[in-house]
């Protein structure tokens, strides 16, 4: 199977949310000599950006879809990853986490799954997560992003939520090195909502995250 | 004089009464209205939750009362041990019922709802709304759908994965379960004397599940859910779009009233419906933390217009935002008394 038939396959696999066709595609590309080097940087990750960059152009794209796609992505992304000669390059680091007070974990699945498989490194600190918390692990892991997921409009807009982030990251005199994203349902419902919380960005859904999480670090790294 | 029934009433038969029905729902905004310390003090009581209902809808004089006190209480008469109080949001679950395949197969469904010691202070709630209210403004009961109820016992993230990726017949075992307390969830509201149901299913919007899905799985589990029957029964997808949805819900369930997302075109999901059944316009309310009052005023505008035509058109709200301005909260009504007359 040449490269480009495998990569629409396994883009039509993702797209119908169908994760075995997905590694049944993957494994007969191996099975005929594709490595897993190729597999993750020639398929997995610009399948991940044609859905980045269909959603951005009004593709109807919808949760359940967001989903599969981050996670079949992100399962392929491992099983090849333990397969590489060396380990891949990283670029870059990011905590994870919703905010104090909010218990909603699929937004922070699908981002996180995405930005595996776009080779960040995510570190998930789970629900209800303290400002302190978010600071003190971006600081311990090098992070240059902190991820503030919210489902609910009070814990988006809670003091001890990103506007606390805000004040530790100012405090600390840690801006330009640490740059905050937030996401879920009160930015969509607000778009605006993202500057009142004091972010740097904002994201309208778990993929698109990735992006926005990508390109805030590739610019940080200039 | 006329009622929030009578209203209610007069829209579902294409009627004119004086104005459109308008449910305004506000539930933790209650805990103020009584001056209590704390949310967590405000549901732990049905009496507090009934006489801020009852003060609320005289106060503001929208058309609605509510006997749901937060999303979460359906977990606890299910087992959740720990819900998260807020100062100022709903409670969240934060004790999650399910955390392995095989607290599915041991989840118990209560026989009896209504006699279930966690229902207790809704028991009461209803008791005093039917006592005071009941035939003069709907009683509003709100059930989530057993394809949606999972999220609150299991966490959504985890449902996905077992909805879309487990094993089939753990997921159908739960999806039976779920179903079944949904039903007798509906039944025991009924039975107290709830008028409006509403029917929460997110997974009944093309924003969550693609359309066949919908068409060939969500069909027959909400068929299933409203198997005893329609009566009162209110459309809602948890806020997200479903005018994609609406003709084949019309066509194979028949539910009367749908409650548009925000984000829906009113005009055209009227359209779709097309006298069907009542249609009710909802605002963006987490805007409303934030807008203006002249803003509130032309939203509210723009979307009577867009709906009223035609009659069979109510006006709503999602679950108002604890931080809303109760300016903002009387300048949303005001303007749809203004707007909404016949």
């Amino acid at each position: 199977m040449i490269l480009k038939n495998v990569i629409a396959a396994y883009n039509e696999a993702v797209f119908d949310t169908d994760r075995d066709k997905a590694f049944e595609v993957i494994h007969e590309a191996i099975a005929q000599g594709l490595t897993p080097e190729d597999i993750v940087f020639k398929v997995v990750i610009p399948a991940m950006e044609l859905m980045i960059k269909a959603i951005s152009e009004d593709f109807d794209a919808n949760l359940a879809q967001h989903f599969m796609a981050s996670q079949i992505a992100s399962q392929v992304t491992d099983e090849m990853v333990a397969l590489f000669q060396s380990s891949p390059e990283i670029i870059g680091h990011i905590v994870i986490g919703t905010s104090h007070g909010d218990m909603h974990t699929l937004g922070k699945r699908i981002v996180s799954g995405c930005l595996r498989s776009l080779m960040i490194d995510v570190i998930d600190l789970g629900v209800n997560v303290s400002a302190e918390r978010f600071v003190d692990a971006a600081l311990e892991h090098d992070a240059s992003i902190i991820a503030i997921s919210s489902m609910m409009v009070h814990t988006a807009r809670s003091e001890q939520g990103c506007l606390a982030v805000r004040q530790l990251l100012r405090e600390r005199g840690l801006e330009e090195r640490i740059k905050i994203v937030v996401g879920g349902a009160p930015y969509t419902w607000d778009t605006e909502l993202y500057k009142l919380v004091q972010a740097d960005a904002w994201a309208s859904d778990g993929v698109s995250a990735a992006k926005v999480i990508k390109d805030l670090i590739m610019e940080m790294h200039k | 004089m006329i009622t929030g029934i009578d209203r209610l009433v007069a829209a579902i038969n294409g009627e004119k009464s004086d104005r459109i029905p308008v449910f305004c729902n506000l539930l933790d905004q209650g805990v103020n209205e009584l001056g209590l310390a704390s949310l967590y003090d405000y549901y732990q009581s049905g009496e507090y939750v009934a006489e801020a209902q009852l003060k609320m809808r005289e106060k503001y004089g929208y058309d609605n009362v509510w006997s749901l006190f937060y999303v979460g209480k359906e977990a606890e008469l299910l087992g959740c041990r720990k819900i998260l109080f807020s100062p100022d949001g709903p409670p969240n679950v934060e004790h999650f019922v399910i955390q392995s395949y095989d607290d599915i197969h041991n989840l118990e469904i209560p026989d009896d709802i209504i006699h279930h010691p966690v229902f207790a202070e809704e028991l009461k709630c209803l008791q005093i709304l039917k006592r005071e209210v009941g035939g003069r403004y709907p009683i509003c009961g709100y059930v989530t759908a057993g394809m949606a109820l999972p999220a609150l016992l299991m966490g959504m993230d985890k449902w996905f994965e077992l909805l879309f990726m487990g094993p089939p017949e753990v997921r159908d075992e739960l999806l039976t379960k779920c179903s079944l307390f949904c039903q007798r969830h509906i039944a025991a509201l009924r039975e107290l004397g709830a008028d409006v149901i509403v029917y929460a299913n997110p997974f009944g919007s093309t924003d969550f599940v693609p359309l066949p899905y919908i068409l060939k799985t969500g069909i027959p589990w909400m068929k299933r859910d409203l198997s005893a029957g329609l009566d009162g029964i209110v459309y809602y997808c948890g806020g997200a779009r479903f005018n994609q949805v609406l003709d084949t819900v019309i066509s194979q369930i028949g539910i009367e009233t749908y409650y548009l997302s925000p984000l829906d075109d009113i005009a055209a999901g009227k359209q779709i419906i097309n006298g069907c059944g009542l249609t009710c316009g909802v605002i963006n309310d987490i805007k409303l933390i934030d807008w203006s009052e002249q803003e509130i005023k032309q939203e509210v505008k723009r979307m009577l217009a867009a709906g009223m035509a035609g009659g069979k058109f109510l006006f709503g709200t999602i679950l108002m935002p604890y931080k809303i301005p109760e300016r903002n909260i009387r300048a949303m009504l005001d303007a749809v008394y203004e707007y909404g007359q016949w």
